[in-house]
């Protein structure tokens, strides 16, 4: 795929947000071991409220889906995911405002804007174990498929797989922000919670633009 | 989420918890302890009834709404995403509610916001309210760790890295100047700097932002708390620290708002007969008295076609203001020195200022055009500088506000400058530079400052355009249009002159003219004595449209290109190519006449973005001038090679600035032969010289007059060095007059030394274009006099008008003299005006 519409766009939404049901207990079982245990239960409320709302009012086009998702999280993830993600949604959706369908290039700006703006609402850096450090790798490897004259759907891909990697890669590390950093060192040996809401996301969209 | 609203304009305060019971049991225990007036709301929980636990950024917003009070919000949380949904929840706020006035704050839940309610409830202010909350736990310390009390009071800081807390020593606290120093600080590091007024309880801010930290409040005698997370954090915080030690460079500035000037003891405003001032630039002028004013603005209300191309508009001419503010800082700069130009430095920032341009932004949308919320923006910011009942903050507020007006003009397409509304005598308290540099010359018959001295801008610039001046004449009350005539030379001003008075000026204005006129006319003509001693009257020039226009005004060569313009406003150096190829043009342009190039000289008080120094208690007694280039021998290495390339085919001389001592000398040359066999040799009959303009080298000028080829006598810095009086300091106007007896005797002492070796001697100060400047510095034994192209005309005239042997008595006795002013009368008397 060379580049997504509207339509793609939503398709990927709804498989996010199935997959975040689905997964549900497993992103709550990670946030019990380091955090408050709700992660699963917020992001899924989130994101089902924002599939209610794209039902309830269609976008007209992309930046207003992604508006609409932004306003759910914001409004019904009730933890600290909701700002976060809600933030991220809202930037990228400032990003791409106006555009019809977006290339690999598009998905890129809007990704980096979005991940600015998480870390300006959160204050996470790499390596503070939160999402960004799915985020940064994936958007790291976008860009890199996008420079090589990748298409969207490659470009996803490649992102998906280095979320996967950095959200693995979180595993060791000791938390520096969120609830987990209470725990300090304890907080080490456990898979942060937020890198696999984020890998899930990237995953979501791999599938749904897949070739 | 629950409301409670029982009246009064007293701070509100919200309370925001993970779950709806705490919220609500804080509020219930709050109200218990007092505060019965306070407008309090909680905002617990989320609206889910199988998972209640959770933050609501809507519901924040819904309860700050509640309970919106003028006087501001405090909003108290638990952790975690409460906070960040706080946050969120300022974003959506819809006015009244302002989110400029809501303090999200640090305190402990419920003893914060116990505290904060009683605080509140006899009608304090948020930043008070905020301070007792986050005093909140001390009680609790002192009863159960009364040891660590003293300790816990010191460590708000979690989670933000490292912090250093500051006493603010400036006499007026981080005002304007100071705090854009700040900013600016710490911009240089790649840091998160944030500060908080620890005084006031004030919250923390970006210290990026200078709106922001200008609002603090910060006055003399605070505590400040600078925290600093990042790469560069330790090295930022030891740059501010530093910055701090020195006042924030702020030192020049009195304790207290200056007096009035002492020459103008709060005398009545004259408004009629004849007002006795100091003459400033001579000749007769008779013309209607004039007031700068500012063109009206009309702002356009209503939707715009499309708000995204406003935005774009605003954008651009907020580039196109941030480029004027720049060059006229580089021209004041260059005429005034750093002083003078810190304003629009400070002016600079505020464009920068990402909290004032993003409010902009934002609000431009389908109702509001670019015009429309640009100015709201500024009325914002300036209202919250205006709100702290300071007058200096009210000082910032009109900063804030002129560079408004600035790009609401460059929006509307108005020139904003203010300006004379018709020809005639321009009467004003005294200019600022910026005045000076906007001012249309055509209007300009003459001009009339209340204060001001002989060496002001107004009298520079008077001189500049050929106009009669008179300073310090204490203020005037005469109203727009009220005939005014000047006397510049004898410093007088008559208020409604009668007819025969006004013939008689006129018939001296007009001889005046012609004399100009034909001093214009012979402009580019040789300007030589009476008794035929050839005096070179040379360009001061900063860029090659320079080079032209020199040679336009009559210029015989240029007597100091400012080669900076090569260097500032860029982030890497320019390449030897570019160099040689500007330098180039500038010589072509100047056909054949002789030009003398300055290599860099700037100081730590204006550091270039690529050669990061460490900051300088005293950047004018600094690494400065050569010394920088010393330090640096790559960056003046290559300035040498291309002015060396140049100098092989044109007539190219070459200067060092800020020489102290010999043994610099000695290493500039060893680094320009270096420099010449790189390049395959010194080009025959090259000179090389120095600025003289550290007494120690006037002191020592027969060592130097041994070892180079020429002397350019910088007459503003060895003025200020050797009075220890700074150019720019209104009140110490009238001691850094280059013609006080101490500086011509240090000029004499170079003449006599050059002259034993066969070396000339120039002057490229402001003093070299100051018509009363000319038959002394030529009695001296001065033969080259650069200035201002704009002077040219006038100098030559006078140089063409005096004997050299007379010259040399008037310098001889001026030698002799006590005061600057006795030296200005006798040069008068000389040239007989």
């Amino acid at each position: 795929m060379n580049s997504v519409g509207l339509e793609e766009v939503l398709a990927w939404l709804r498989e996010a947000a199935a997959r975040i049901e689905e997964q549900k207990e497993y992103l709550t079982q990670l946030d019990s071991a380091i955090g408050d245990a709700d992660h699963g239960i917020n992001m899924n409320r989130g994101f089902k409220a924002a599939l209610e709302r794209l039902e309830a009012n269609p976008p007209e086009d992309i930046a207003a889906a992604l508006k609409s998702v932004a306003m759910a999280l914001i409004g019904k993830v009730g933890g600290a995911s909701g700002p976060l993600y809600g933030t991220m949604f809202m930037e990228m959706a400032k990003a791409i405002d106006g555009k019809e369908r977006l290339e690999a290039a598009d998905v890129a700006a809007a990704f980096r804007a979005g991940i600015d703006g998480i870390k300006a609402r959160g204050k996470a850096e790499e390596g503070d174990k939160t999402m960004i450090d799915a985020l940064e790798p994936a958007y790291a490897a976008l860009q890199e498929a996008v420079a090589s004259g990748a298409g969207v759907g490659e470009a996803i891909a490649a992102a998906a797989d280095a979320a996967a990697r950095g959200m693995e890669a979180t595993i060791p590390l000791v938390a520096r922000k969120g609830r987990a950093s209470y725990l300090g060192e304890r907080s080490a040996g456990h898979q942060d919670p937020g890198a696999t809401s984020s890998h899930l996301l990237l995953a979501a969209a791999a599938e749904a633009w897949g070739s | 989420m629950r409301a409670e609203r029982i009246g009064g304009s007293l701070v509100g305060i919200v309370v925001v918890s993970h779950s709806a019971k705490l919220a609500e049991g804080v509020v219930e225990l709050a109200r218990q302890m007092g505060g019965g007036d306070v407008a309090l709301a909680a905002a617990g929980g989320i609206d889910d009834p199988e998972s209640p636990i959770g933050t609501d950024a809507f519901a924040i917003k819904e309860a700050i709404e509640s309970v919106w009070s003028d006087d501001g919000v405090l909003v108290l949380m638990d952790l975690g995403s409460a906070i960040m949904n706080a946050e969120t929840a300022l974003e959506f706020l819809e006015p009244p509610a302002d989110a400029s006035r809501v303090l999200l704050c640090e305190a402990p839940l419920v003893e914060g916001t116990v505290a904060a309610v009683a605080t509140a409830g006899i009608g304090a202010s948020l930043s008070e309210v905020a301070a007792e909350a986050r005093a909140g736990l001390t009680p609790k310390i002192e009863h159960l760790a009364p040891a660590e009390a003293a300790e816990s009071e010191a460590t708000p800081e979690v989670a933000r890295g490292r912090s250093i807390v500051l006493r603010v020593g400036n006499p007026l606290g981080l005002h304007l100047r100071p705090a854009s120093r700040l900013v600016e600080t710490v911009g240089r590091f790649d840091a998160e700097v944030r500060i908080a007024n620890r005084t006031t309880g004030s919250d923390p801010v970006p210290a990026r932002s200078l709106a922001r930290v200008s609002a603090l409040g910060v006055r003399q005698g605070h505590e400040i708390e600078v925290w600093a997370a990042g790469p560069d954090a330790d090295a930022a915080l030891s740059a501010i620290s530093d910055l701090a030690a020195d006042d924030f460079g702020d030192r020049d500035l009195p304790a207290a708002p200056p007096p009035p000037k002492a020459e103008t003891p709060a005398v009545e405003p004259r408004s009629e007969g004849t007002v006795v001032g100091v003459g400033a630039s001579p000749g007769v002028a008779v013309g209607p008295a004039r007031y700068l004013r500012r063109p009206a603005l009309e702002v356009p209300t209503g939707p715009p076609a499309d708000p995204e191309a406003d935005r774009q508009r605003l954008r651009q001419a907020i580039d196109a203001v941030r480029a004027d503010i720049e060059s006229q800082r580089e021209q004041v700069l260059a005429r005034a020195g750093e002083a003078e130009a810190d304003i629009f430095t400070a002016h600079l920032l505020i464009l920068d200022d990402e909290h004032l341009i993003g409010s902009a932004l934002e609000r431009i949308g389908p109702s509001t055009g670019a015009a429309e919320a640009w100015q709201a923006a500024t009325e914002a910011v300036a209202d919250d500088f205006r709100r702290l009942e300071d007058p200096y903050q009210a000082q910032r507020a009109d900063d804030v506000e002129a560079v408004g007006r600035q790009v609401l003009a460059r929006l509307l397409g108005v020139d904003p400058r203010p300006r004379m509304e018709a020809p005639g005598v321009l009467v004003a308290d005294d200019l600022t530079p910026g005045e000076t540099a906007t001012l249309d010359p055509e209007m300009v018959q003459a001009i009339v400052t209340a204060a001001g001295a002989p060496t002001s801008h107004s009298a520079i610039l008077a001189r500049g355009l050929g106009v009669p001046a008179v300073v310090a004449a204490g203020p005037l009350e005469v109203e727009e249009g009220t005939p005014l005539l000047v006397d510049g030379t004898a410093g007088s001003v008559v208020i409604d002159p009668p007819p025969e008075q006004v013939a008689e000026a006129r018939r001296r204005a007009e001889e005046d003219a012609r004399r100009l006129e034909e001093a214009r006319s012979r402009a580019a003509a040789p300007a030589v004595t009476t008794d035929g001693v050839a005096i070179e009257v040379a360009a001061n020039i900063g860029s090659v449209e320079d080079a032209r226009a020199a040679v336009e005004a009559g210029a015989d060569g240029v007597g100091l290109l400012r080669t900076e313009f090569l260097y500032l406003n860029r982030t890497t150096p320019p390449s030897e190519e570019e160099q040689e190829e500007t330098y180039r043009q500038i010589a072509e342009a100047l056909g054949g006449r002789p030009l003398v190039l300055r290599t860099l000289d700037v100081g730590g008080d204006k550091p270039l973005p690529f050669l990061p120094r460490p900051p300088e208690q005293n950047p004018f007694l600094g690494v400065r001038g050569l010394r920088l280039g010393l330090a640096e021998p790559e960056l003046l290495m290559s300035q040498v090679r291309a002015a060396l390339r140049v100098a092989a085919t044109h007539p190219v001389r070459i200067m060092f600035p800020m020489v102290s001592v010999l043994s610099e000398w000695e290493q500039v040359r060893t680094m320009v032969g270096e420099a010449a066999e790189q390049i395959g040799g010194l080009p025959d009959g090259l000179q090389i010289g120095v600025m003289v303009e550290v007494p120690s080298l006037a002191l020592a000028a027969d060592r130097f007059a041994a070892v180079v080829d020429f002397f350019s006598i910088g007459t503003n810095d060895l003025t200020q060095y050797t009075l220890a009086a700074e150019r720019g300091n209104p009140e110490l106007a009238n001691l850094a007059d280059a013609l006080h007896p101490s500086v011509l005797s240090l000029i004499d002492r170079t003449c006599r030394a050059a002259a034993e070796h066969g070396r000339w001697v120039g002057v490229c100060g402001e003093a070299a274009g100051d018509p009363l400047a000319v038959p002394i510095l030529v009695g001296l034994g001065v033969t080259e006099l650069s200035m201002s192209p704009v002077a040219i005309a006038q100098v030559k005239d006078v140089v063409r008008r005096i004997d050299a042997s007379d010259a040399r008595r008037l310098a001889a006795s001026a030698l002799e003299m006590t005061s600057a002013e006795a030296v200005r009368q006798a040069a008068a008397a000389f040239l007989g005006t």
